[in-house]
């Protein structure tokens, strides 16, 4: 920016770090407690999923979607179904879109809890951390007697969902979002009126609209900017014209013009909880019945894409953070698509976040970081042992077996051993 | 010039002083995580869980990284050992041991000197998360002892002139109150001097708003970032000591009265007992300020809370002190 | 919102829009595609000269376009580039996608980071990733891989710049790896 003066200090800002949930390394300039400069530098959770999934048939890269991440794997599951099936030309029976909506906007509360909680945190505030969490085992419930997982619960599939809902299930949920519908008015009590809330959240980190549209803010960050795009309405996704479903912008919350800072992220998402309580309801009204699959088993499914995908697809969903995108190119006659890409919503708002973090003070940064909802479990893991001179590459059995070691030393009674025996899959 | 009286005497006390009040901080802080677990609607850890603390960090490995030099190995002794100074002039229930004319200023001195001291020893780790996180505490340091030191420094006086042998002593309190002049304009100035004590406080035990520079480790990993083992097992004991001592010091100006009076017991059980009724004030005032507190807010940012300390704690200072001092002057 | 209104006029929003493209810049190729949900996508392959023309004009037409995502691959003996972008124009959200090739032995392509500078960012992913290289790009550092992953080395290519299998060292997953490195 200015001529680097003498004084001005440069602080790494990870990968390591309590305030921070993934590795990424922020190198911040600081000019006293004041933020002059942010240079990103990610990469530190690299995986190689592309890689691996240059070497994968559709199938197994669904598998390797949903794992990419925790919180969001029904989003990425979902989106790259989404692309399979425009590049396939496969039409997706409607009680299976139905199912799909509320496993998404459930996960989307899910996301949007901890993320308030996690907002809490980084403000000293315990006590709403506590309280929201508590808040979020009763989604997390629901989703296990869906599902089956409390995260990762793997409901889509190419041509439809895996599981239905019947009418067990169905009051279940019912029940939960009649909790949810008491509980969320003390949450936006906490969050909107609240002194410590407000002096903390207030004009930090402010995003203003033309930064958030030069670097592609996307998901609440975008929308807490005043940007008013929602890729499930912009896209027409599914069954969601027929749900309702708009933008949430922060006016509709708390009242004002966004000012495109931390309390107006906050705001949306509190927003957005509401607006997929009501989704729920309408998609459990609205369900139709028939069948949830168009192919009945995965090696049927494998068979049939080797020849029905021919060309590009693109699948576009609102995971809780953003826009997600994937892209798949497949070839007719193999069953192993030459490119799959994924675009994490993370990516974009990073550097959004990046510009808007300039002049702030240090303790707000990781508050700011933690507004965009940082999800980078996108990348890969390298690790790399710098040992007198000598690099190694460690791995996954050298670190079983450093760790083991390391416990050893500490408590020699421990027993158990999570070495991997025979040879092939270790998991 | 007695030794026995003289020095063993006092040697003696200070150890069983310092050995009660390491105990009583010690457990205090046990019973405030668990009442603001329970605020929490959580569990929370068992009530002697500091003390597992002690004992665990005490044996774990220290670590020393190779940017540090000699103070910060000797800072987090040299804190402890302010500290446990410091006993010997707080007024807990009974005229301190060793109470002479004046020495409040060397109780205010000695109270600045632990945080010095921690700070001095966050610099030298070398780190720089920890430059940033002494420089927080410098500034807070500077921000509040100037309005507390006013307020105690018109209360002393005005107890002055109501007749006492030492005065300007930290025994004084319980030779006369504040509450004990009677005037309503000392009474106004009064509960406003309360007020300014119990921010004060809430500061110096760093709870709460003023949660900044110790520990923090959301924010840029605060002075303690560096400091691991045995050195870590004595800072936490100084933190806990330092709150004892700043809530004694409030108990003592405002809440002093003892009740050994009602048992008609005289010397060493009269204290005994004293020092027991005070431990029980300092923790109810305690759970006010720091349970409390802590579980209901949030913190701040380190310019507004300097512009909260300044601007309404020492103006207040400033207002209560007038009320007080004016009805001598004028 | 305005759904109900959007919808009848979806079908000649996007067709005109495509039209009119074609008559701004006839050498490129232009075609709308539409899935079976009635999403319909604007897909252009465009030359590499005429790149850099075409996004400014794209850009002209909303200057609060989206750009969502540049998908670096290697095509066989070409290494492509595509961009998704989400466009508002006539009131109706567009998806166009611009797809750009180079040669192998000529890998380079034009810099848009001045017209969307987010795109620097997956510029500098395709040049680490894919090895094509932007010219003008301000910024041409490493964004995922470590410092000292090795020159020349480009893990997303299929050929023999790719990663070799000796680099790969895994617990023994014995998929669609032939040998990889035995541990």
């Amino acid at each position: 920016m200015t001529e680097k003066v003498e004084y001005w200090v440069k602080i790494p800002f990870g990968p390591i770090h309590p305030g921070l949930e993934e590795p990424e390394k922020f190198i911040l300039t600081l000019d006293g407690e004041r933020i002059i400069n942010v240079d990103v530098k990610l990469g530190y959770n690299l995986r190689g999923i592309q890689w691996i999934g240059l070497r994968r048939n559709y199938v197994q890269i669904m598998y390797l979607a949903e794992r990419m991440c925790g919180i969001c794997s029904f989003s990425h599951n979902h989106t790259y179904t989404r692309a399979v099936e425009e590049a396939a030309g496969i039409e997706v029976p409607e009680r299976a879109e139905y199912i799909r909506v509320i496993v998404g906007e459930l996960e989307r509360i899910h996301s949007h809890l901890l993320n308030l909680g996690v907002l809490a945190h980084d403000i000293g505030y315990d006590t709403v951390l506590h309280l929201t969490w508590l808040a979020r085992e009763k989604v997390m419930d629901t989703l296990e007697a869906v599902s089956g997982n409390r995260v990762n619960y793997s409901m889509v599939t190419i041509g439809g969902v895996r599981r239905d809902i019947d009418e067990k299930r169905k009051r279940i949920i019912l029940d939960a979002m009649k909790y949810y519908r008491e509980v969320l008015p003390q949450m936006e009590d906490f969050f909107l009126q609240d002194p410590t809330i407000e002096a903390r959240f207030r004009d930090v980190a402010v995003i203003n609209r033309r930064v958030a549209v030069e670097q592609g803010a996307v998901g609440p960050t975008g929308r807490g900017s005043g940007l008013k795009d929602d890729a499930r309405w912009s896209e027409r996704l599914g069954v969601y014209p027929d749900l309702g479903i708009k933008p949430v912008m922060p006016q509709d919350v708390t009242g004002e013009r966004p000012h495109g800072d931390v309390f107006d992220r906050a705001a949306v998402r509190i927003g957005e909880i509401k607006q997929s309580i009501e989704l729920i309801e309408h998609a459990l009204d609205q369900m139709p019945d028939g069948k949830i699959k168009v192919f009945a088993k995965d090696n049927i499914l494998v068979a049939k894409l080797r020849n029905l995908v021919d060309g590009e697809g693109i699948g576009r969903y609102e995971a809780p953070r953003g826009e997600l995108v994937h892209y798949v190119r497949g070839k007719k006659g193999s069953d192993k698509p030459p490119r799959w890409k994924p675009r994490e919503p993370t990516f974009p708002n990073l550097f959004a976040v990046a510009k808007g973090v300039i002049g702030d003070q240090l303790a707000d940064f990781v508050v700011a970081v933690a507004s965009i909802d940082p999800c980078l479990s996108c990348t890969d893991r390298v690790a790399v042992m710098e040992d007198r001179g000598r690099k190694r590459v460690l791995t996954e059995r050298d670190l079983i077996k450093a760790s083991i070691k390391k416990t050893r030393e500490i408590n020699p009674d421990i027993r158990g051993d999570p070495t991997p025996v025979g040879l092939g899959c270790s998991r | 010039m007695n030794v026995v009286s003289e020095f063993v005497y006092p040697v003696a006390g200070l150890i069983g002083l310092y050995a009660f009040v390491s105990f009583a901080s010690l457990l205090w802080e046990g019973i405030d995580r668990k009442l603001v677990a329970r605020m929490q609607r959580r569990v929370g850890p068992p009530l002697i869980q500091p003390f597992y603390d002690f004992l665990k960090m005490a044996s774990k490995e220290t670590i020393i990284p190779n940017t540090a030099n000699f103070m910060f190995r000797a800072s987090p002794v040299l804190a402890l050992a302010t500290a446990i100074a410091l006993l010997a002039y707080t007024p807990m229930g009974f005229s301190p041991i060793l109470a002479k004319k004046g020495d409040v200023i060397v109780f205010i001195y000695l109270l600045a000197l632990i945080s010095f001291f921690k700070i001095v020893g966050a610099i030298s780790s070398g780190s720089p998360y920890a430059k940033i996180g002494a420089a927080r505490e410098a500034t807070l340091m500077v921000s509040r002892e100037p309005a507390m030191m006013l307020a105690l420094f018109t209360i002393m006086w005005r107890l002055g002139k109501l007749g006492i042998s030492k005065p300007f002593s930290m025994g004084v309190f319980y030779v006369h109150n504040i509450w004990q002049v009677g005037t309503p304009m000392s009474m106004v100035g009064a509960v406003i001097l309360l007020y300014v004590f119990i921010v004060w406080l809430a500061s110096e035990i760093e709870a709460g708003y003023f949660n900044i520079p110790d520990a923090e480790e959301e924010i840029a990993e605060g002075l303690l970032v560096e400091y691991s083992g045995r050195y870590l097992a004595l800072l936490k004991l100084t933190k806990s000591l330092k709150t004892y001592i700043s809530a004694s010091l409030v108990v003592a100006i405002f809440f002093p009265w003892g009740i050994a009076g009602y048992f008609g017991l005289a010397g060493l059980s009269a204290d005994v007992v004293n020092l027991l009724f005070h431990t029980l004030k300092v923790f109810i005032l305690l759970f006010a300020v720091m349970s409390v507190f802590r579980a209901s807010t949030g913190r701040l940012q380190i310019t507004k809370a300097v512009n909260f300390l300044w601007k309404n704690v020492f103006v207040a200072a400033l207002v209560g002190s007038l009320l007080i001092a004016m009805e001598v002057i004028a | 919102m305005e759904e109900q209104g959007k919808l009848n006029v979806t079908e000649d929003v996007t067709e005109a829009f495509a039209q009119e493209l074609l008559n701004e810049f006839p050498s490129a190729s232009v075609e709308v595609r539409e899935n079976k949900l009635g999403r319909k996508r604007v897909w252009i392959r465009v030359d590499r000269k005429e790149y850099k023309a075409l996004m400014r004009h794209l850009r002209s037409l909303d200057p609060e376009a989206h750009y969502s995502i540049g998908i670096e691959q290697d095509m066989g003996d070409h290494l492509g580039f595509t961009s998704h972008l989400l466009l508002t124009w006539r009131g109706e959200a567009l998806s166009v996608l611009v797809e750009v090739k180079a040669p192998k032995d000529d890998p380079r392509i034009d810099d848009i980071s001045e017209i969307f500078p987010i795109a620097l960012q997956f510029e500098r992913e395709g040049m680490e990733m894919v090895g094509i290289d932007f010219e003008g790009a301000p910024d041409k550092r490493r964004l995922f891989l470590p410092e000292d992953f090795p020159e020349g080395i480009y893990p997303l290519r299929l050929d023999d710049k790719g990663v070799s299998e000796d680099m790969v060292k895994n617990a023994g997953h014995p998929y669609y790896l032939k040998g990889g490195s035995k541990r």
